[in-house]
């Protein structure tokens, strides 16, 4: 139970990191060339890596109960994680408050820039100020368990493709239909 | 020599429209002595935990408080289309933004030397053993809070929601830099001097700084223009 979850854990973090390079990447694509499918796609795979980070949290913490008695014991990659998690947050939560869409885009895309330079410093802080403090120690993965984890991390990999893709997908709906009411309205 | 003297005279403009209005920085001032009375409510202010939290507190105080000023820092211009103007202006986007960056520095960091001292009296401690390294860890980290404040400022400026999102977006974004500020301010306030224990904080900051003014000199075009 304890290593299933560890599994989980361990590899639907990698994956979001994934995501979030996708996302800078689109956003800067965006800003380059204004292509409104740059917006959607760093949209669909920051939603996607969000998803999954936060399942890899929520396993975090209850490996973390499992594992060492207490529920959140400022584990260096499970704090780094709620950082980064809070920053891409901010980052959704500032799409929802902007209705235009290119201004929409724009400071999207410009946080998102922000928020992907910000999460390796918020790391290195972290684990710096966790050396210097006596917590408990971190766990590792348990002996043996390199291929199924492998394998499961791919399997993560994969899992976040296909939901970038379905994301990526409604927001473009999204978008056509956000067009056509525009269109009707100035009519 | 040209884009600092426009860098100047956005700031003087600043400076001098909040030094007459007063409108954020006494805002900024009441509610930075508020909370710390506050605190002093959350626990018992004895010497010892006073000196253990001195950082964390003081930096509470700070962030809150500069986020108030901040917030401002764009609104201001928007009654009479004023930002349209100065965007329209012959300055650089960059320069408009480092003259605000640097008001609100000045902004900041007045308001922050008014609060160490009433920090002092409220609770007995004497703050300013090693005040030279407490006030550089003072300027580079307001410089971290500046910088990131006002590049959200201008971003959030035209948003109905603008003064639920400037917290929402800076104070995730400022973790690695707050958390540098206090754990270093924590040391000095109670004796320590910076030492090979403590200097990855300072380098934090500083590299934080670095990074993030880079960063928003080069992205304030877009911000700004479009």
């Amino acid at each position: 139970m304890r290593n299933t979850l560890f599994s989980l854990f361990g590899s639907g973090a990698p994956v979001a990191m994934a995501a979030a390079v996708v996302a800078l990447v689109a956003s800067v694509a965006f800003l380059r060339t204004r292509n409104f499918l740059y917006d959607a796609l760093a949209l669909a795979s920051t939603e996607a890596g969000f998803a999954l980070l936060a399942a890899a949290l929520a396993a975090g913490v209850l490996w973390s109960r499992t594992a060492a008695g207490i529920w959140w014991a400022w584990d260096t990659r499970l704090t780094a994680a709620l950082v980064c998690g809070l920053v891409y947050a901010a980052y959704l939560m500032l799409r929802r408050a902007i209705e235009e869409p290119t201004e929409r885009a724009t400071s999207a895309a410009v946080v998102s820039v922000f928020a992907f330079l910000d999460v390796p410093l918020a790391a290195i802080a972290i684990a710096w100020w966790r050396a210097r403090h006596a917590l408990p120690p971190e766990g590792g993965p348990p002996p043996g368990w390199g291929a199924p984890a492998s394998w499961n991390a791919l399997a993560m990999l994969v899992l976040g493709a296909a939901l970038t893709v379905i994301l990526l997908r409604r927001e473009e709906r999204r978008r056509a239909l956000d067009a056509q009411r525009r269109a009707a309205l100035t009519l | 020599m040209r884009f600092f003297r426009q860098v100047a005279v956005v700031a003087c403009k600043d400076l001098r429209a909040e030094l007459r209005t007063k409108e954020a920085i006494n805002a900024s001032l009441a509610f930075s002595i508020v909370i710390l009375l506050l605190f002093s409510f959350a626990f018992d202010p004895s010497e010892d935990t006073m000196r253990e939290i001195s950082g964390g507190l003081l930096w509470i105080v700070f962030a809150f408080a500069g986020t108030l000023m901040l917030n401002r820092s764009f609104a201001r211009e928007l009654p009479n289309d004023c930002l349209d103007a100065l965007i329209a202006a012959p300055i650089p986007a960059s320069a408009l933004f480092l003259g605000k960056c640097l008001a609100n520095y000045a902004l900041v960091l007045a308001v922050e030397l008014v609060s160490l001292p009433v920090f002092g009296i409220f609770y007995n401690v004497h703050w300013a053993k090693q005040f030279p390294e407490l006030l550089l860890v003072l300027l580079l980290g307001t410089w971290a809070l500046t910088v990131i404040g006002t590049i959200f400022s201008a971003l959030t400026v035209n948003i109905k929601l603008r003064e639920v999102m400037l917290p929402m977006l800076t104070y995730p974004i400022l973790i690695p830099a707050l958390m540098s500020a206090m754990q270093l301010t924590t040391a000095l306030v109670g004796g320590a001097a910076i030492s090979a224990e403590n200097v990855d904080s300072l380098k934090m900051l500083i590299g934080f700084d670095i990074v993030f003014t880079a960063v928003s000199l080069a992205l304030v075009d877009t911000v700004l223009v479009g």
